[in-house]
């Protein structure tokens, strides 16, 4: 911002109607004075205060370089002066409060023009329109306002280091882990292609149980590097059948053959991420299939459409889940007793819902076995995804 | 006695204007008033063993103005900085930084150093989490309570020593 600029049209008042005479503005001037609006003070050309005009300015000394008593000039005499060198020029310094027992508090805005006619300077002192009680609080209140904010954005950008932080160390670890195991179940392929033909007992059964935990750890850290990258990958957005892809995900799974599956209801062409929908079908239906208890059980898969969402449900006639685990199911590793023996990683709901987050969409199990058995979870599916 | 124009920077709501009252007039207002423009106190720095007395115009600025005020006709014939961030909001002090390298591209050459204020809001044991461009800078950093009065007239007493050795 400059300090001195071209002086505008001449501002103030319009004279309206008949001239207005010398006496009338002098008379208005005076009012103004009296009224501490503005205060005006001649500076030599050396800047040395000689006259002021106006309570404003009758802190003012008279006879002393300006900088003495109007502290925000002092040390800016050469830039003052440069309006001299200038036809037209003004400097001006806006909203400055002399915090000065001599001066007034007043906020004020100071202006310096070279009067060539007179070989001297004018230090126009105008004070800086009051503000109402209302008006200074509700500046105090933007103020808040705004600090707050900044804390908000802050805490927020702090948040989202520290989960970025975190899905590359879950991502880092799982993958770097997975190479060390894949040895680990080569080395006991080895060793049991080490034993005899005919052993059988103690040796090849503690084989087998290494064999199982093995796989076991690979299936997790599998799971946790899917769930570390879920929701950042680069799917493509197409036109997506979704009663073709959930026919499919159903025909692809193995299912006890107890079981039978119902697929109904109005399932629409979205255009939307074929992959992740696929993920969440998969997860849902596969848990459905593996974790009925038999021999015999139907489940029912149905969509309708519910506001911005697809609504769809997968339903199984189990044993349910009571309500007091339905946090727990959600969580990365955690299995309900009873299910431990199960094949699966323990990741699938909580990748279900990491995925459903990332597209704007929600997960939601209704479950109460004291009531009725079986449960269902119910995917709100956005028809149009968010714009990142 | 001479004079030399110091400016107070930094956020909103940092303490700026209570630093500089507690220096000038020794009081405390606990009642937060936003500083709208900039207010102009002055303030005389006795003789020193090491330094003449120096009076030191303060300004203090308006917090809002951001990295604007380096462009503003305030800054003109600045001797030196007094940057100022709240040690209880991380991001006043990140700010600190970017206040530091505006000051130094706009003013080359003039001092500035750093107070870390609202100190006394700390826990006991507990220490302001400065940014790593802060805690490497070679300027002064000091840490104050314009509550309390610690430090407050010393980081204005060491920038006024600094004005004058650098013969600003």
């Amino acid at each position: 911002m400059s300090s001195t600029k071209r002086r505008g049209p001449s501002s103030g008042v319009a004279n309206r109607g008949r001239g207005v005479t010398r006496g009338e503005r002098h008379a208005a001037i005076e009012i103004l004075a009296a009224r501490e609006v503005f205060g005006l003070v001649w500076l030599d050309a050396d800047l040395v205060v000689g006259a002021s005009y106006g309570g404003l300015v009758s802190f003012v000394t008279i006879g002393a370089p300006v900088g003495a008593s109007v502290l925000p000039l002092l040390g800016l005499e050469a830039n003052i002066k440069a309006v001299r060198d200038t036809t037209d020029a003004v400097f001006e310094l806006p909203a400055v409060a002399i915090m000065s027992p001599l001066a007034p508090a007043s906020r004020l805005n100071l202006s310096v023009i070279w009067m060539a006619g007179d070989q001297r300077y004018l230090l126009f002192v105008e004070r800086v329109s009051h503000r109402t009680g209302l008006e200074q609080e509700l500046a105090q209140q933007m103020r808040a306002r705004l600090m707050a904010e900044a804390d908000a954005t802050e805490l927020a950008g702090r948040l989202t280091r520290a989960n970025r932080d975190l899905e590359a160390f879950a991502s880092i670890v799982s993958h770097d882990l997975r190479a060390p195991m894949r040895a680990l179940e080569y080395m006991i392929d080895e060793l049991e292609g080490d034993l005899p033909a005919d052993s059988t007992g103690h040796l090849g059964a503690r084989l087998a149980d290494i064999r199982a935990q093995a796989q076991r750890m690979s299936l997790m850290l599998r799971g946790l590097l899917e769930y570390s990258s879920a929701g950042h990958k680069d799917h493509i957005v197409a036109a997506v059948d979704t009663r073709a892809l959930v026919e499919g995900v159903v025909a692809s799974l193995p299912i006890a053959s107890g079981l039978t599956v119902e697929v109904d209801g109005d399932w629409p062409v979205l255009e939307t991420l074929a992959a992740p929908l696929d993920l969440v079908l998969r997860n849902l239906v596969g848990n459905a299939f593996k974790h009925h208890p038999g021999p015999r059980g139907h489940i029912r898969i149905s969509a309708e459409s519910e506001g911005d969402f697809v609504r769809i449900g997968v339903q199984d006639d189990g044993p349910g889940i009571a309500p007091e685990h339905h946090e727990v199911v959600f969580l990365p590793f955690r299995r309900l007793t009873g299910s431990e023996d199960s094949p699966g990683s323990g990741m699938g709901l909580a990748l279900v819902q990491r995925t459903l987050e990332a597209v704007g969409g929600r997960l939601t199990l209704l479950s109460d076995p004291a009531r009725q058995p079986g449960c269902t979870f119910v995917v709100d599916w956005p028809r149009v995804l968010p714009a990142h | 006695m001479s004079a030399r124009k110091i400016m107070v920077l930094g956020e909103i709501g940092v303490g700026k204007s209570s630093l500089v009252r507690r220096l000038v007039h020794k009081t405390f207002e606990a009642v937060y008033n936003p500083t709208i423009g900039v207010d102009v106190y002055q303030y005389d720095v006795p003789p020193s063993e090491t330094g003449a007395p120096v009076s030191l115009i303060v300004w203090d600025t308006d917090g809002n103005l951001g990295d604007a005020i380096f462009r503003h006709v305030y800054m003109k014939e600045a001797a030196a900085a007094l940057i100022v961030g709240d040690a209880t909001r991380r991001s006043t002090l990140d700010s600190m930084v970017t206040y530091a390298s505006g000051f130094a591209e706009a003013m080359p050459g003039r001092f500035f150093g750093f107070a870390v204020n609202k100190i006394d809001l700390m826990r006991p044991g507990e220490r302001p989490e400065l940014p790593t461009a802060l805690s490497r800078d070679a300027n002064p950093l000091v840490e104050t309570s314009a509550l309390t009065g610690e430090n407050v007239t010393h980081v204005f007493h060491e920038a006024a020593r600094a004005i004058l050795r650098r013969g600003q």
